[in-house]
């Protein structure tokens, strides 16, 4: 208490106006104020909508009374003139941390793998899951921190909903002035939102160790919650859920870094029934549609990422067009939002240099935004979206007397903000009513003509010159403080000898005392000899809307302006292999129409408007599926839990990874996205189809519903260290444990709920999305491919599987497949391999490159993946080795590329032969597509080409103009002396099944 | 089809496989091939020179290990000789693969077999020779798809060791080796670094700031060992030094690994200066954008595995399978070769298949990368690399083409006119399996 006193005391001397709080005692007499100011002859921005010239502001006890062209002053209020200035409503910031405690977040030493942490460290009756916080009170945790507070109402922020930035469900955040006063007086809304981010922050729980396990975890705890909220809390006390439900229904915040984790943090929000508020990366031009449609507000960054020196070629080719082109529309990207009329605000949060905001915002204009725009965004905007439009976010009566004096428009170049006034209290950031002092002076000293002072710069900073009677010109050094000014110059260099004089402004000039070097007292003046003239500035062309490139789908060099679309296509007298009964035809043309194989047959005519190819001496297939992929995921493994059935791969897709590109090059149409192989019981994997430049549902066919599972070395960490010897299991003992465990409790929650759903009575069981995966499995609506060995595991798996009454499907990697074909084909399980790896581990000793052919003569269905980014371009040389290893017909070879895949994923319906009726997935080769010398000459999806070999070799002359283009901008910039960073770029990464929570396996035989 | 790997076994293995009982005597490789006792000839075949050169019907004859006559059908003395009808068959020089952990490495996940990688920055005098384990199941891989020749590298540190080149089949290391100790290999510090964040599990590249301190190392032992190599009779002894002196008089190679232009063009200048005679760039992902100077200096290239992605997002998709093409109209010396991926280095013939598939070379040029051109690069050129009177009778018969997977199906090995017995632990379980399944 005696801390607070003092600390109320301190700002008492330094400030007019101070609140005491009520219930507080008060050490020496009280000291309420009205508060009662005037501001007339201002112009009055109410809103973006309203201005108000030559008007009056009228405030009292820190609430706006009035705001009008014409206001009936009391009396016993302080007006204050401010004729031809400005008065803004002051800038709201939704992603702030102001007063919150610093978030540290503990580094693994060394990175990598450590020892797994199972449960929460966090003690007491929460949640348990670490980085699930909402029981953190912004409210709670803030304390006033005078210093920021100073620094953001310079800037012109007078309001911020502040929260604590940690953790993926974060809690509530706290709506605060920056006023300078107690933490009582500046909490306008102690419970204003709810906060989210995909980041554990400081948690350092091992789960979840992914960006689908953080999506799964979110889902996860809405379902706890209302299941906690409903029945549960009757049986378990839950701080945590308890706060989160109490946070339902205020506005919610999801940061994100991104464009695709926008798009993911609203589909998380629509299963549930939210709208986010998304705080996004500044990338959103490059998926503007997706982001409309999520019909989410946005928070937008204000920083933009530095010019590359780019000045060395070869150091050059480090940053990728990606970077090039990103560093170019990023100042465009609040604009392109507004052009979309998605709903916005800015934070300066993520701008290093909060001084930069000005300057930053002032370049999004010149890129194009809208001033109206920017008001709105930092202003009425973040108000409504956080439902405090009433308290603050325009000028209207009733509102908190928070508001800008401005010296012109706000966004001019030239603007000053001379004071931010918050909850009307006046903070000074440049004086008010300075004297104009600039002009050019006769100076004379002891009476003597001397020479001349000009005066120029701002009001606010003038700039000082001296010139002698030699019309040498000499900057000298000047203080001006109310009126009093200091001088001291050097008349020689040489000499090193100063003049000092100190004086004050007369109004028609300068005059005091001043101190020769000799030593002589002397008296000096300077009469106004010439008013200051501003003159025009120069940069009309900043006026000019800054020119870009394009904007190409996806985001990458080799991505398309105009995304191509599917064509009517005749291909003439190829060599066709159907994978049908038919096999292979020669001399035999097939027409592509709706994105389907429409006829094959023997000179077919060309339908009006279709293109024709000719196939002569080349071979026509369907696409080449790749059973086992990881490409085009942001993670692969959720390796927190040995059973990780609740997370999807669908929420990791990203488009724009290249090797998309790459592996149509390669024939390759569709891919299996699967979870890695860290634990026994994986995720939920996706199937994509290859459309270069579409979306994630574009590209995603949802209606395959399958599931990774792992035994062996990978799930029993065998080979990650002796710090992984602490998740169950650690042998293929307890791998079979982990099975009937999780299928035995999955078989007792699906009745659970079938025994709920048919009485409707009582309470519903607690939705859990693990159980969930798994009780599809037993109902045969979701399948598994497992990823496996050697024999007794594979044994193993499938006597636990006959023994519970559930299928698998495929069994991949499955090297060992030749010891177990029998069984295998028996229960129809197929088998997906590679045509030759072993020897990267223990496991893999016996493998051998006829394991393929040894399934496929004991009648397995067999495909051959590649789970490898680079192998999967080459799929087609992989199943020839089978023909090589073993006899496979060359036929049957290539449908372990194609139709075997589509039959394991159960898409053999719409994929995987060339059929009239199936979707027109083809890929035409040079050459026998067996052959090591065969390559694509067009690789199409659904009839439309994603791949031309002509076209790439094009693609390769456009993007060398177009880098060069860029380079030779950011080459400009440099030269004006614009900041630039070291060229550094993105690795491109490939991902294995066993790259550990995204910790890359270095070598090659860890794959 | 034609008749395929399933079905090649010489009778005796076949024989021999059902009299032992599967699991006991089966673990081990077969014995190495006997030397040549007679003169042998084959007919019939299209015989793949390896310098270009395609003889339809030709001949080949060899005695005592060394090849006497390659030519048409007709010519050559069969007096006294073995004649063996490969009508329709193939013959290519053995396969060379350099750059690579054969034998000296086992299984990835099992420490105990690792020997490859010595602990110590400096280690000239490490050497792969004496770790080449024969026995180690992955060389009859290699030797069931043409590749008769592997060199063993030492990984690691700045200077990894010296390097040896072995035939695929011997009863030990000594009786194995080609070519003792061919080269030392260092590793030139990257220009660029990596650097992975653990936060968002990104990899960024940046300039490698620690380089210079490396080169300074670099500069240090090369100038010692140059001095060192001037002195008769020196002492104290100092093994590192004593073992980098054959590079100072040509009669071993420098392998520099070095994967950036920059990197490369620094490494050979440095290289020079320090009075190096033969030195060969390993790696060289970029060394496309130095090809002129590569060819001024007459700097061979052994590309590591070009069944790999590009390295840069923007980088044409094809680059890495046209990089050996690019090079080799460019006038360098290329080889292809596996690096550290040991169990995969049987697809060697594979990856100069593709290289001709996707670049604008024939298959004969890219033949070359693995036969004639690494031959010459390792200083082996007068004994192996091209079929010619003279050279060791090492190489094979395949059912077609050696590069493409749709050929490649090597019947016969000889090595020095030794016939190489084929069979292998996995053809072994692919027996065994189709025993099982009744599957003849």
């Amino acid at each position: 208490m005696i801390r607070r006193l003092s600390t109320v005391m301190a700002f008492l001397t330094v400030s007019v106006l101070s609140y005491g709080q009520e219930t507080f005692p008060r050490n020496g007499a009280y000291d309420e104020r009205s508060g009662r100011y005037a501001f007339t002859n201002a112009n009055i921005v109410v809103d973006s909508k309203t201005t108000i010239q030559n008007g009056t502001l009228l405030i009292e006890n820190g609430l706006i009374k009035e705001v009008n062209k014409q206001v009936k002053i009391p009396s016993g209020t302080v007006v204050i003139d401010l004729k031809g200035k400005y008065i803004y409503p002051s800038l709201i910031d939704l992603d702030s941390d102001y007063g919150m405690p610093d978030v540290k977040t503990e580094r693994r030493a060394g990175g990598g793998r450590a020892t797994p942490q199972l449960e929460s460290n966090k003690k007491g009756a929460f949640g348990w899951n670490q980085a699930i916080q909402p029981e953190n009170e912004a409210a709670t945790l803030f304390t006033p921190d005078a210093r920021k507070a100073e620094d953001l109402r310079k800037i012109g922020f007078g309001t911020v909903l502040s929260h604590s930035h940690d953790g993926i469900v974060r809690g509530s955040g706290a709506l605060l002035t920056l006023t300078d006063e107690s933490a009582n007086k500046a909490i306008i809304n102690g419970k204003a939102s709810s906060h989210f981010s995909f980041s554990k922050g400081t948690s350092t729980q091992t789960y979840p160790s992914s960006g689908m396990g953080i999506v799964a975890l979110l889902r996860q705890n809405y379902y706890d919650a209302d299941w906690y909220g409903k029945s549960g809390k009757t049986q378990e006390k839950n701080l945590s859920l308890d706060a989160f439900n109490s946070l339902k229904g205020l506005p919610s915040i999801f940061e994100t870094n991104d464009k695709y984790s926008v798009l993911r943090a609203d589909k998380i929000g629509d299963e549930f029934g939210i709208q986010y508020i998304i705080r996004g990366g500044g990338d959103e031009y490059q998926r503007l549609d997706e982001i409309k449609a999520t019909k989410a507000p946005l928070i937008l960054p204000l920083q933009f990422p530095e010019a590359y020196d780019v000045a060395d070629p070869w150091d050059a080719d480090l940053v990728s067009i990606t970077q090039l082109k990103h560093w170019e529309l990023a100042p465009k990207n609040a604009s392109e939002v507004a052009k979309a009329s998605i709903p916005f605000a800015f934070t300066i949060a993520g701008i290093k240099n909060k001084g930069d905001f000005w300057k930053n915002l002032r370049t999004a204009i010149e890129y194009g935004l809208p001033k109206e725009k920017a008001l709105e965004a930092l202003t009425s905007v973040p108000a409504s979206l956080i439902k405090a439009e009433g308290q603050v976010g325009s000028l209207k009566a009733g509102l908190l007397a928070n508001f800008l004096i401005t010296s012109t428009d706000l966004f001019s170049k030239d603007n000053i903000i001379y004071e931010n006034w918050v909850q009307g209290k006046k903070f000074i950031v440049a004086p008010l009513n300075a004297t104009d002092i600039r002009g050019t002076y006769a100076l004379s000293i002891n009476n003597q003509p001397t020479g001349k002072i000009q005066i120029s710069g701002t009001v606010e900073k003038p700039e000082y010159k001296v010139i002698l009677q030699d019309t040498v010109k000499i900057t000298l050094k000047a203080v001006l403080t109310n009126e009093l000014l200091t001088i001291t110059y050097q008349p020689d260099k040489k000499r090193q000898e100063n003049v000092r004089l100190t004086g004050w402004f007369t109004g028609k000039g300068l005059t005091g005392e001043g101190v020769l070097p000799n030593g002589n007292v002397v008296p000096w003046s300077a009469s106004l000899s010439e008013k200051y003239t501003a003159t025009a500035p120069k940069d009309s062309a900043a006026k000019k809307l800054a020119e870009t490139g394009k904007i190409v789908y996806p985001f990458t060099g080799f991505g398309n302006e105009e995304l191509p679309k599917a064509e009517t296509v005749l291909i003439k007298n190829a060599t066709v292999w159907t994978n049908e009964k038919e096999g292979i035809l020669q001399g035999t043309d097939v027409l592509v129409q709706n994105g389907k194989i429409a006829k094959i047959g023997k000179s077919l005519s060309a339908p009006s408007g279709a293109k024709t190819v000719d196939g002569t001496g080349k071979h026509l297939t369907t696409g080449i599926i790749d059973e086992h992929s990881h490409i085009a995921l942001f993670t692969i493994n959720e390796g927190g839990q040995t059973s990780s059935a609740e997370v999807r791969m669908s929420d990791v897709i990203n488009p724009d990874d290249v090797n998309i590109y790459r592996q149509l090059a390669g024939g390759v149409t569709t891919s299996h996205l699967l979870h890695g192989s860290a634990n026994s019981i994986g995720g939920q994997s996706a199937l994509i189809k290859l459309k270069w430049g579409a979306n994630q549902s574009e590209m995603l066919i949802p209606q395959a519903k399958t599931i990774k599972f792992a035994l062996g070395e990978n799930v029993k960490q065998s080979n990650w260290g002796d710090v992984a010897r602490v998740r169950f299991p650690q042998t293929r003992m307890g791998v079979e444990q982990v099975f009937y465990d999780h299928f035995i409790r999955a078989k007792e929650y699906a009745q659970n709920w079938k025994t709920f759903n048919a009485k409707k009575t009582g309470t519903a069981p607690r939705r859990d999305l693990e159980l969930d995966a798994l009780a599809e499995i037993l109902a045969s609506e979701r399948f598994i491919t497992c990823h496996s060995y050697v024999q007794s595991e594979i044994n193993m798996l499938m006597s636990v599987a006959d023994s519970l009454k559930f299928k698998i499907n495929t069994f991949t990697h499955i090297l060992e497949g030749y010891k177990l074909a029998d069984k295998m084909q028996e229960r129809g399980i197929g088998g997906s391999t590679f045509a030759d790896w072993w020897a990267y581990k223990m496991e893999v000793k016996e493998a051998i490159p006829y394991n393929a052919a040894l399934m496929y003569h004991e009648g397995v269905t067999v495909a051959i993946n590649s789970d490898d980014a680079e192998m999967a371009r080459r799929l087609n040389q992989e199943a020839a080795k089978t023909v090589t290893y073993g006899g496979v017909p060359e036929e049957d070879a290539w449908k372990m590329v194609t139709l075997n895949p589509a039959k394991l994923l159960r898409v053999d319906d719409k994929l995987g032969s060339v059929k009239a009726g199936k979707d027109a997935d083809l890929v035409l080769w040079n050459a026998n597509p067996l052959s090591v010398y065969a390559r694509p000459e067009f690789t199409m999806i659904e009839g439309t080409v994603y791949f031309d070999r002509k076209k790439d070799e094009d693609k390769q002359k456009t993007m060398a103009v177009e880098r060069e283009r860029l380079i030779q901008k950011m080459l400009s910039d440099k030269a004006e002396g614009k900041p630039t960073q070291r060229p550094q770029g993105a690795q491109p990464r490939m991902w294995h099944c066993e790259d550990i929570v995204g910790v890359h396996a270095e070598h090659a035989e860890e794959k | 089809m034609t008749k395929k790997k399933n079905n090649i076994f010489n009778r005796a293995v076949l024989a021999a496989m059902v009299a032992v009982t599967a699991h006991f005597a089966h673990a081990q490789n077969p014995a190495p091939a006997a030397p040549q006792t007679k003169p042998i000839v084959l007919t019939g075949a299209t015989i793949h020179t390896g310098n270009g050169q395609v003889i339809e019907n030709g001949v080949i004859a060899f005695d005592k290990g060394i090849i006497t006559q390659v030519g048409p059908a007709g010519s050559g003395n069969t007096s006294g000789a073995e004649v063996i009808d490969v009508k329709g068959k193939h013959i290519f020089p053995g396969i060379i693969s350099l750059n690579t952990t054969v034998g000296i490495q086992e299984i990835a996940s099992v420490r105990a077999t690792l020997d490859f990688n010595e602990i110590g920055e400096i280690n000239p005098h490490i050497r792969s020779l004496v770790a080449y384990n024969t026995d180690s199941e992955v060389i009859p891989t290699l030797r069931g798809n043409g590749i008769l020749l592997s060199q063993a590298v030492p990984q690691g540190g700045i200077v990894s060791g010296s390097s040896s080149v072995f035939y695929t089949d011997g009863w030990n290391w000594e009786d194995a080796v080609l070519k003792k100790d061919d080269g030392i290999w260092i590793n030139w510090p990257s220009f660029l670094a990596r650097s992975f964040n653990f936060e968002d599990f990104s990899v960024t590249m940046k300039r490698n700031e620690k380089r210079q301190e490396v080169i300074d190392k670099f500069s240090g032992v090369f100038a010692d060992a140059k001095a060192y190599a001037d002195l008769k009779d020196p002492s104290p002894i100092n093994l590192r030094l004593a073992a980098m002196k054959p590079l100072f008089n040509g009669s071993a190679n420098l392998y520099i690994r070095a994967d950036y232009a920059k990197d490369i063009v620094e490494s050979v200048k440095f290289a020079k200066a320090a009075g190096v005679q033969k030195i060969v760039i390993v790696g060289g992902d970029e060394s496309y954008k130095v090809a002129a100077f590569l060819k001024e200096n007459q700097i061979p290239v052994v590309l590591n595995p070009t069944h790999r992605l590009p390295g840069r997002v923007d980088e044409n998709v094809y680059l890495p399978y046209e990089l050996p093409g690019l090079l080799h109209k460019a006038g360098v010396k290329v080889a292809v070769t596996y690096a550290d991926e040991w169990w995969r280095t049987r697809n060697l013939a594979f990856l100069a298949g593709t290289s001709s598939g996707f670049g604008n070379i024939s298959s004969e040029e890219a033949l070359q990368f693995i036969t004639r051109n690494a031959a010459e690069i390792i200083g082996a050129d007068k004994q192996i690399g091209t079929l010619e009177k003279g050279k060791h009778a090492s190489f094979l018969v395949s059912q077609g083409d050696i590069l493409d997977m749709r050929g490649n199906d090597v019947e016969m090995v000889f090595i020095k006119g030794g016939k190489v017995n084929l069979d292998d632990k996995q053809k072994r379980l692919y027996e065994k399996y189709k025993d099982k399944y009744g599957k003849k």
